[in-house]
């Protein structure tokens, strides 16, 4: 399996995009949609949760070359907080209930648009990497945080 | 409101290392595709890689399948 490529985040935001599924660039890799210079090995999408967008999303994921089984289809829609894919042309995580996040709702209204992709606002990314504590997010903090800084000064 | 916002603006540049600040003021100059190159790579993640789908009801049970599953120097594990 290849790296994901700004080609396969332009399918994503196309398919995503025709489907009508509601969603944003998260973590590290929405980090890097906004400028901050990393890297990561995966795409991680905040999809909203409720059954109306699973079946969208489902239906974009075939679009792209995703093989999910029935039983899979089952968990998308019946509402799973995370799920990692890679039964498909590259690697996607699903998160919908990322930590530190109260609701999508929340997020989308201080959604971020760079070149049609929706990001999250770095503030989310910054509070979601926060509250999941990991090892590797504690590690990647500071310097995310000063990128934050940064990237409010450039846009005053 | 407007000084204090300069105050915290002039605090906020003066917070960031020189070193990071150079790094970001070099990506600002590239186009997105091609800071995606530079960004997405590609290294095998034990156990992690090994399957083709997961799902977890709970982002907590998520979290506790990663400590319990992943090697700890992958850095799922929470501090």
């Amino acid at each position: 399996m290849a790296a994901f490529e700004y080609r396969q985040a332009q399918e994503v935001r196309d398919a995503f995009s025709r489907r009508g599924v509601r969603y944003l660039f998260i973590g590290k890799s929405g980090a890097i949609l906004l400028g901050f210079p990393d890297t990561t090995q995966d795409a991680d999408l905040y999809i909203e949760k409720n059954a109306r967008n699973a079946r969208a999303l489902i239906t974009a994921l075939r679009d792209l070359g995703f093989t999910l089984s029935e039983e899979q289809n089952r968990d998308l829609e019946r509402g799973k907080d995370f799920a990692q894919l890679k039964n498909g042309p590259f690697d996607l995580y699903l998160i919908f209930a990322p930590d530190g996040i109260e609701r999508f709702e929340d997020a989308w209204r201080r959604r971020v648009d760079v070149e049609g992709f929706p990001v999250c606002h770095l503030d989310d990314i910054i509070a979601s990497k926060a509250a999941a504590n990991r090892q590797k997010d504690r590690e990647g903090l500071p310097r995310l945080k000063a990128f934050r800084d940064y990237w409010l000064e450039k846009r005053q | 409101m407007a000084a204090s916002r300069k105050i915290d603006n002039m605090k906020s540049r003066a917070d960031i290392p020189a070193d990071w600040r150079a790094e970001f003021e070099a990506a600002a100059h590239r186009p997105l595709e091609q800071r995606m190159k530079y960004a997405f790579i590609r290294t095998y993640k034990p156990v992690l890689d090994d399957a083709d789908y997961r799902a977890f009801d709970t982002m907590e049970q998520y979290r506790q399948w990663c400590e319990k599953n992943l090697p700890s120097w992958l850095g799922y594990g929470r501090v």
